[in-house]
């Protein structure tokens, strides 16, 4: 008989040719729709913690920065997000406008590198840390207006949302998958869309793209979905 | 639940928009196109291909019917027994209607085309697996499909030109289908522009690349729910509702034949957001 026709003869050799060919194929490297993506190396570390972090509570008059943060408004240096689809990187010269009179760290190293871009008139090539698919659509000015200007939430907080914690980070890291799951986990909540009792939140009534309501009777906040329409958010 | 009544009360059975749980409010884009001042200038598809990223495929391509004009400009001879030089032609441009019941979205096996609140037919390019049964069930073949890689296998924008590309459109890839989207990507920012205001879009305010580009003005484009929009009183004035299937001008014995405005295909009930002016004919002047 053809002995090597056998069942258990060719299953060896199908796993021996998989296995050989799965040993030399370079893998890529596992990409779940969870997955934050590699850490990203800045040309300086830049502390946000140091510039965006809570004052230390014992130092009232921040006379030793380096034990705290400064408070500054995320958007004072990311100044397009409340304009624009993109929130920006703030160029040079807005980090000299103030490191030129900041005496007392000008001497250390992340400053001394950043003064050396300067004097080479060169920009520093920050590397893009949140990065969407060119498929996206996505405006920081919608949802900075919609969270701070309509509903009044801390800065921090709102940016927050999709950028995790940055006032303890140094270099940005992604803390959220910014996957269209996780994106479409906010969407689908019931938001107040007007306040007690009817009266439409910063002037905007319902319809601004969000899902109608069931006509609300009983007076109180009018819940409606977040826009979960597909050119929405795709282009 | 008889056949005739089926056909007599279609649009009752028939789940289109606007219905009552998802109203057009406060938008509703359409179209109006005035056939007796379009010239066939083709300003409007040199326009579209600049706006929308659109592979210029060649004159091979073209002959196997691969172009990827989303605005195309039809021509029609007349029949009237004049040779060539002398014979008329009728231009009529020719892109997605924006069906209100698009026979397109039905058939989508990945719901990658679907409609939209402001009563658009929404094309997903990432959802897109090209399937092209919706280009095989469109009425007005105007979806069109990648059969190549154009941006790099044909490198159809070479390095250099890669900057003049739109940055608010995908550029699509391989196998997946495209057409009009009444510049979708125009309507968002001026719809975010109006929203930061705290109104709607303003009549004018948002124009599509076509209508910008055409020199006849022969396209408006607008929001036909404001009452003030140039397109509500174009359709009114013609007495053109978008959910009929059957309009005034079709019913000539009731003396509706003085009126021009007519949608392409209305008897197959996709109830298209386009509305065509009817050319004025030497012969009825």
């Amino acid at each position: 008989m053809h002995r090597f026709l056998r069942l258990s003869t060719l299953l060896i050799g199908l796993f021996a040719a998989v296995g050989s060919y799965a040993v030399d194929a370079p893998q890529p490297a596992p990409m779940t729709e969870d997955d934050l993506g590699p850490a990203i190396e800045q040309p300086i570390e830049f502390p946000h913690n140091r510039h965006a972090g809570l004052r230390n509570p014992n130092d009232p008059t921040n006379s030793d920065p380096l034990k705290g943060g400064m408070e500054i408004d995320c958007m004072y240096c990311h100044t397009y997000a409340r304009r624009s689809a993109v929130a920006g990187i703030p160029p040079l010269q807005k980090c000299i406008g103030c490191h030129q009179s900041i005496a007392s760290v000008r001497e250390t190293p992340r400053i001394k590198k950043l003064f050396e871009y300067w004097d080479a008139k060169k920009a520093i090539p920050w590397k893009k840390v949140h990065d969407l698919p060119d498929f996206v659509r996505f405006s920081h000015e919608r949802h900075i207006e919609r969270f701070i200007s309509q509903l009044n939430r801390p800065v921090q907080e709102v940016c927050g949302y999709c950028h995790g914690n940055v006032k303890e980070m140094t270099v940005a890291r992604r803390s959220k998958s910014l996957a269209m799951g996780w994106c479409a986990s906010c969407h689908q909540k019931d938001h107040p869309v007007t306040a007690e009792g009817g009266k439409p939140i910063g002037n905007q009534a319902y319809w601004y793209n969000f899902q109608k309501p069931a006509a609300d009777t009983s007076g109180g906040a009018v819940k409606a979905q977040g826009p979960n329409d597909c050119w929405q958010c795709h282009k | 639940m008889s056949v005739n009544n089926l056909l007599e009360n279609w649009s009752q059975f028939r789940h289109f928009h606007p219905v009552d749980d998802k109203p057009h409010d406060p938008y509703k884009w359409a179209m109006s196109i005035d056939l007796d001042a379009c010239t066939g200038c083709n300003a409007c598809s040199v326009a579209c291909y600049a706006e929308n990223n659109l592979p210029v495929v060649g004159k091979e391509k073209y002959a196997h019917g691969q172009a990827m004009h989303w605005m195309r400009i039809e021509r029609y001879w007349d029949e009237d027994d004049r040779d060539f030089p002398d014979q008329g032609a009728q231009f009529l441009p020719m892109m997605c209607q924006q069906c209100e019941a698009a026979p397109c979205e039905t058939v989508c096996p990945v719901a990658a085309t679907n409609h939209t609140a402001d009563g658009l037919n929404s094309q997903v390019y990432n959802r897109c697996i090209g399937s092209r049964y919706c280009s095989a069930n469109c009425p007005y073949k105007v979806r069109y499909f990648n059969w190549y890689d154009y941006p790099t296998d044909d490198n159809v924008w070479p390095a250099e030109m890669n900057q003049q590309l739109n940055p608010d459109v995908t550029v699509r890839g391989k196998g997946v289908m495209e057409k009009c989207t009444f510049c979708v990507q125009r309507l968002h920012a001026a719809k975010g522009a109006a929203r930061s205001e705290g109104r709607i879009v303003r009549d004018g305010e948002v124009q599509t690349a076509c209508q910008q580009a055409c020199p006849a003005s022969a396209i408006s484009f607008g929001n036909l729910v404001d009452p003030e929009s140039r397109v509500h009183k174009q359709w009114k004035a013609q007495q053109v509702e978008l959910d009929k299937e059957e309009q005034t001008k079709d019913k000539k014995e009731e003396g509706g034949s003085e009126l021009r405005g007519y949608r392409i295909f209305e008897e197959l009930r996709p109830y298209p957001s386009v509305m065509y002016l009817e050319r004025v004919r030497e012969s009825a002047v």
